[in-house]
């Protein structure tokens, strides 16, 4: 297990310069650039020479590859930089933004595990009578339902009816928990809905299959009460494609939740993401790519240890 | 029968009177409270001196003086103020500027400000010392040099008399900064606050919000009447509105679109207030000057005739931010284009029939067929670029012209502008306070954004005499031949709509003036709220 491990963990250091070396030539491909941005605006009057000299102070006069040595030196050292549109280092920037996106993934999950596992396991139990219809139209719906969409209905909803809109700027958890959560139990309900849609659809197909195995039926003609049987045989079983499922989700909750975050003004990944792409910030859109990216690998990672926890067959050499 | 006429003369009464009858007592300024207000855009750096978007002065102006300023009552936006400076006397020669600064200024440390920091802060402009950005510098080619003989006296000498100075200085970028602090690092104020201004700094949450506290110490004393403002960031449009609607802000100063305004309106009825002002923005159309059929001016002509701005306007200034026709100035200011004088120019005459006959016999002159096509380059950005490209190409559709819009995305158009890479293309400019001086530079020949890139030596020589008339009626007319010879005769350029500023405010929001600018008249000094 512990060979295993060191392998896969050793695997995600290609995968992660893969990454950065696409992504650095990627975006340098978009035409304009960061100096061209800032100093060509309402004005449009600046001079050639403040421009070049510019694109000098930053780097980028010198050949890409130049850049690029000099980049991803910092990475190894996890040193990412600068901001070249602010000037301000990158952890700097994403710290406050990562702590946001952060609690807004694990509490759009919490809303998706807490409808979905439930939901999913009565459906399949009541599988073609009505409660299996309604949950899946209640899933159906959440899957056919945008999340921003519904985000912008919530804020209708709150502005028309209620005269009421969730505070506009953050406050950690920590410093007031109501004001926290009066501003992001919205978008983690609107996010939570269509995730849970895809985990409840999962979960009960899941389910039906396992409640079909034969040392479920087994487990029955033993006697076993029903409760037992679906907590420590069926349910436990039928996890495993669940949790995929809402692991990747989770990882692409980090960094993906670019259009609610701009419906709701939260100052998340995914907008400083969009800031980022808008303003040719090289540096950040690198930095950003490379955490989402790691996010990703981590999960992965984590969800393969965790299949060997849930299902004892799966062992790995 | 006679009671709703009785109801309907006693409104006119009231209404009659609301607008005669001297302010009521609400409207003395009250104190405190914390202003809160959208910020579409993030500063890059909290350095005036080397920064061009409102995303810097809209949070950081607060915290600063400046020598002068614009009157913050005043509506055109064009009447230069002492901010720092108590009084000032300028030469016979008109080329030295004496200012006397006021004493008893503190920063926000509590140190004492004079006239030392007033040059300190010129010096960074003027000559930023190596790997220290300027973007002043340009404007102030007319400087010869500056001077603090003691603690109380500024001085500027120039090179040669330039009309514009004086409101040239009260630009909103020039932030009087701390010497002794410049002395030790020219780029400690690129990341940090340290002004004279009504309002000391208090944090920056980056992405999310500005928040300022009154500075009890403040020069003008009973100002401010705020207790702090907090600008939040929001670039979503559509979040944008639904703060202020839901009340979580009380303005945004740049403006919003005429269905933004309407849908405020609508909602909040009393509770908003909308001021609406000509804005000095503006898009004109540049054609290469070295493609054919574009280096012929009849046909640069032809295409100015073919629109109809007057109806345009019309129909345009209900869906975007375009509605004033005017020529090289803002209408309402002190050297726009009286509207008789207007209507002289090509494209300007309200008769469109006999315009685009013109614009017609102009084309066959210059050997363009009917039917000719080309491609117009436009902004990928929605406001006003898009409508106003829509309503370019159908105008010019009905002088027999076939073409095609394409839409550049935002971070390519500035370079394909610079190329040269188009045939005809939309451009556009924002001006900080409408000034011949500051708003037509680009249009002489050797300027790095004379996109069309005309060669005209009489523009050159009209531009360069109305910046050194010192005499205001001297300076219109130099500045009216400049615009015939500009939008007519060569027709160089078109110019399309002024862009219009609307800003609908919480009405309790009190003491602040809307002026053609976006970038002006945000330190809030005069700011109150009512409730």
């Amino acid at each position: 297990m512990t060979k295993y491990l060191i392998k896969r963990f050793l695997l995600m250091l290609p995968t992660l310069f893969g990454v950065a070396l696409v992504t650095f030539l990627l975006i340098r491909v978009i035409p304009g650039d960061v100096v061209e941005l800032r100093y060509s605006g309402d004005r449009g009057a600046v001079s050639q020479e403040i421009l070049d000299r510019e694109r000098a102070r930053i780097g980028l006069d010198r050949p890409v590859w130049q850049q690029f040595l000099t980049w991803i030196g910092g990475v190894v050292r996890l040193d990412f930089g600068t901001s070249m549109w602010t000037g301000a280092p990158i952890w700097e920037e994403i710290k406050l933004r990562f702590t946001l996106s952060l609690q807004l993934a694990i509490m759009a999950t919490l809303v998706a595990v807490i409808l979905a596992i439930p939901l999913g396991v009565l459906s399949a139990l009541k599988q073609d009578t009505w409660v299996d219809y309604s949950v899946r139209i209640f899933s159906i719906a959440g899957l056919a339902m945008p999340s921003f969409w519904l985000g912008i209905v919530l804020i209708l909803v709150m502005l028309v009816v209620f005269k009421w809109l969730p505070p506009m700027v953050y406050t950690p958890f920590w410093q007031n928990p109501a004001q926290n959560l009066a501003q992001l139990i919205w978008p983690a309900l609107a996010v939570g809905y269509r995730y849970s849609a895809v985990a409840t659809r999962m979960t009960r197909s899941a389910m039906l299959e396992v409640l079909r195995e034969d040392y479920i039926r087994t487990a029955r003609a033993k006697g076993l009460m029903q409760k037992l049987i679906l907590s420590r045989h069926a349910l436990k079983n039928a996890m495993l494609p669940v949790l995929t499922v809402v692991a990747l989700e989770f990882a692409f909750l980090i960094g993906g939740l670019v259009v609610t975050e701009q419906v709701f003004n939260l100052n998340g990944i995914g907008l400083l993401f969009v800031q980022a792409v808008a303003h040719r910030d090289y540096t950040l859109l690198q930095a950003l790519i490379m955490l989402v990216a790691g996010s990703f690998i981590i999960v992965n990672f984590v969800m393969d240890i965790a299949y060997a926890w849930l299902d004892p067959r799966i062992r790995y050499r | 029968m006679r009671r709703p006429v009785i109801a309907l003369l006693a409104l006119v009464v009231a209404l009659v009177s609301a607008s005669v009858l001297p302010a009521p007592a609400q409207d003395k300024p009250r104190a405190g409270g914390e202003l809160v207000f959208v910020v579409p855009s993030e500063p890059p750096s909290y350095d005036g001196h080397q920064e061009e978007t409102f995303g810097v002065t809209h949070p950081v102006a607060p915290h600063y003086s400046t020598l002068l300023r614009v009157d913050p009552f005043d509506k055109t936006g064009t009447k230069p103020v002492g901010d720092l400076a108590e009084s000032w006397t300028i030469s016979k020669d008109q080329l030295t500027y004496t200012f006397k600064i006021r004493r008893g200024v503190k920063f926000h440390d509590g140190s004492e400000m004079t006239a030392k920091d007033v040059k300190a802060s010129y010096d960074k402009m003027l000559n930023p010392p190596a790997g220290v950005k300027s973007l002043r510098k340009e404007a102030y080619q007319a400087i010869a040099s500056v001077d603090a003989p003691d603690a109380t006296t500024f001085v500027l000498k120039l090179k040669y008399p330039e009309a514009s100075m004086l409101l040239n200085l009260a630009s909103p970028w020039n932030f009087i900064y701390k010497a002794d602090i410049l002395a030790k690092d020219p780029k400690w104020y690129e990341k940090n606050i340290m002004g004279t201004g009504p309002f000391k700094f208090v944090e920056h949450v980056k992405g999310s919000h500005w928040v300022g506290k009154k500075n009890p110490d403040y020069w003008d004393k009973g100002k401010p009447y705020l207790e702090g403002y907090r600008a939040i960031f929001i670039s979503n449009s559509a979040a944008q509105v639904a703060a202020v609607r839901g009340e979580r802000a009380m303005i945004q100063f740049r403006g919003f679109s005429p269905p933004e305004r309407d849908s405020l309106v609508q909602a909040l009825g009393p509770k908003i207030t909308v001021q609406e002002s000509p804005w000095n923005c503006l898009n004109f159309v540049s054609m290469h000057h070295e493609k054919k059929p574009f280096d012929d001016k009849r046909v640069r002509r032809a295409l100015s005739l073919a629109l109809d701005r007057y109806e345009g306007s019309k129909a345009l200034s209900k869906i975007t931010l375009v509605k004033d026709v005017g020529g090289i100035q803002v209408p309402g200011t002190p050297y726009a284009t009286p509207p008789a004088e207007l209507e002289k120019l090509a494209g300007y005459g309200h008769d469109i029939n006999k315009n685009r006959a013109e614009a017609k016999r102009l084309l066959r002159e210059g050997g363009v067929p009917d039917g000719f096509a080309f491609t117009f380059k436009n902004r990928g950005i929605p406001h006003p670029y898009e409508p106003l490209g829509v309503w370019l190409i159908d105008q010019w559709r009905q002088i027999g012209l076939n073409v095609k819009m394409e839409m550049i995305e935002a971070s390519a158009y500035h370079p394909m502008l610079k190329r040269g890479d188009f045939d005809v293309a939309m451009d556009f400019q924002c001006g900080f306070i409408v000034e011949p001086d500051l708003d037509l530079p680009r249009f002489i020949s050797t300027s790095d954004a004379n996109y069309g890139r005309h060669k005209d030596t009489v523009i050159d020589d009209l531009f360069s005499r109305q910046g050194r008339a010192t005499d205001p009626e001297e300076r219109k007319k130099i500045l009216r031949q400049l615009e015939k010879r500009l939008l007519d005769d060569e027709a160089h350029v078109i110019y399309t709509l002024q862009w219009h500023r609307t800003i609908p405010h919480l009405s309790k929001v009190k003491g602040w003036t809307i002026t053609p600018s976006h970038y002006l008249n945000n330190q809030l000094d005069t700011v109150w709220l009512s409730e």
